[in-house]
């Protein structure tokens, strides 16, 4: 077993894990090929295009006539249930085990590798008041917020993640500077900072920063670098407005939080990336994708997860011109699909942008 | 409908309903979660066998026979309402009254 894997905590019984073990694989299945949702309903909406003699242009008329059809709702039921009982799990499998593993976050609160810098100040602000995913308590309101992240993520990602694989490969596909320099490295909303102590491996020189507003998530950040040897330093701050110098960073990271920011904080945010990135250093996003190119069912799921999966803000970003508020505060954009499968293939994207 | 704190997609009450019938609704999602207890159970004692074969320290015979005390009666009975709460929780979200409760 990688230390990795030994960075999430147990689970209180076996009981838990298989329970946990049966909602992965009843994911994969659901949203994959095995009950095949996806291709059934898209086929049905195209056939259903054809039949009207146009193209579906508003996503409320392919809501309509997906939640008009039994296996949409069905479809929409099994998506909501398995978020629902990873949730259910996961809560009780800690609440049972919740004084040992607040121990766990303090023990590791003032040991190294690596610095944890908690702001007692910090006031979270209101539009981060949301269960994303349906996380209980959201990011940030319980103590264990952390944990339940990284084993709801675990579970998200369908089993594909348990090493950090995904972190490390799409780390190692950022591209440097011309100049190659890469001294400073920003992970913005970190969280559990797998990408952070990534970057770190990849960069073993640079000094490494994780920024994230939720104390749960850092303080498990933290705990898990120290575990692996990681020395990078995670600091409680908004990502816009984090506070370090101007052109500062050399890279700088964000790996699928803009969907989770209303509009303003989108822009606030690539404002802030703009201002720590240096000239000719890389700004470097992996979100959701366009929905505009995507499939009629594709653009029905990213509301269905918006409105249903608790993404309330995913739909604005993913019909925003996101390229173009990166040209607009001087970066220079190289978008394109990403090729492979993370959290539903052709759902993601990535932007490497250079500052100009 | 929730609202959002700053725009966006109103997000989904807390237990939509997305079958036309909250009763269906209801079903399916115990027997998702039957499903889940029958694999949770079924991995147990898939693990349970072949420990106990391959240390030579039980035998089927000796599960069968086996009379739980008082103290195992009462962890047993603790497990059942743990069972009885997962799938059946569902039951407690169905609305009252006749009409049609749609997800939206």
């Amino acid at each position: 077993m990688s230390k990795v894997i030994d960075s999430l905590p147990s689970l209180a019984r076996r009981s838990d894990a298989a329970y946990l073990d049966f909602v992965e694989g009843f994911r994969e299945f659901i949203l994959g090929k095995g009950a095949d949702f996806e291709d059934r309903l898209n086929q049905a909406l195209v056939d259903e295009a054809a039949r009207r003699g146009q193209d579906w242009q508003d996503v409320e008329h392919i809501r309509e006539f997906v939640q008009q059809q039994p296996l949409g709702c069905l479809r929409d039921r099994l998506a909501r249930t398995q978020q629902e009982m990873k949730w259910h799990a996961l809560v009780r499998s800690f609440d049972e085990q919740r004084a040992k593993l607040v121990g766990e976050l303090e023990h590791w609160a003032s040991r190294g590798p690596g610095d944890l810098l908690l702001d007692p100040e910090f006031v979270p602000p209101s539009y981060v008041n949301v269960h994303f995913h349906l996380q209980p308590g959201g990011y940030f309101k319980d103590e264990l917020s952390g944990f339940l992240y990284h084993w709801g993520t675990k579970v998200f990602f369908r089993g594909d993640n348990d090493a950090d694989q995904l972190h490390a490969r799409l780390t190692r596909f950022v591209p440097t500077p011309a100049d190659g320099r890469v001294l400073r490295i920003l992970d913005m909303a970190c969280s559990v900072g797998q990408s952070t102590t990534a970057f770190r491996r990849r960069f073993p020189e640079a000094e490494v920063w994780g920024v994230d507003y939720s104390a749960p998530m850092l303080k498990v950040a933290h705990r898990r670098a120290a575990m692996l040897g990681d020395e990078v330093t995670f600091k409680q701050a908004l990502i816009e407005h984090t506070g370090f110098a101007d052109e500062y960073f050399d890279l700088t990271f964000a790996f699928i939080v803009f969907h989770e920011l209303p509009l303003r904080v989108i822009e606030e945010t690539v404002r802030e990336a703009a201002r720590v990135t240096r000239k000719g250093g890389v700004f470097a996003v992996y979100d959701f994708a366009r929905t505009a190119d995507k499939s009629p069912f594709q653009r029905y799921h990213r509301w269905f997860d918006a409105r249903h999966n608790g993404e309330p803000y995913s739909q604005d970003f993913c019909d925003c011109d996101f390229d173009g508020l990166l040209r607009c505060y001087g970066f220079r954009v190289d978008a394109t699909p990403l090729g492979q499968r993370a959290g539903g293939s052709g759902y993601m994207q990535n932007w490497f942008a250079i500052r100009e | 409908m929730s609202e959002t704190p700053e725009g966006g997609t109103p997000l989904a009450d807390e237990y939509p309903v997305y079958l036309p019938d909250p009763v269906v609704d209801a079903a399916m999602r115990m027997i998702v979660e039957l499903s889940a207890q029958l694999w949770v159970e079924r991995e147990r004692r898939m693990v349970t066998e072949q420990l106990l074969e391959s240390r030579g320290l039980l035998s089927r015979e000796d599960i069968e026979s086996f009379k739980a005390d008082p103290t195992q009666v009462a962890a047993i009975k603790a497990e059942r309402a743990r069972f009885l709460e997962d799938v059946f929780k569902e039951l407690k979200r169905i609305p009252v009254g006749p009409t049609h409760s749609k997800s939206g």
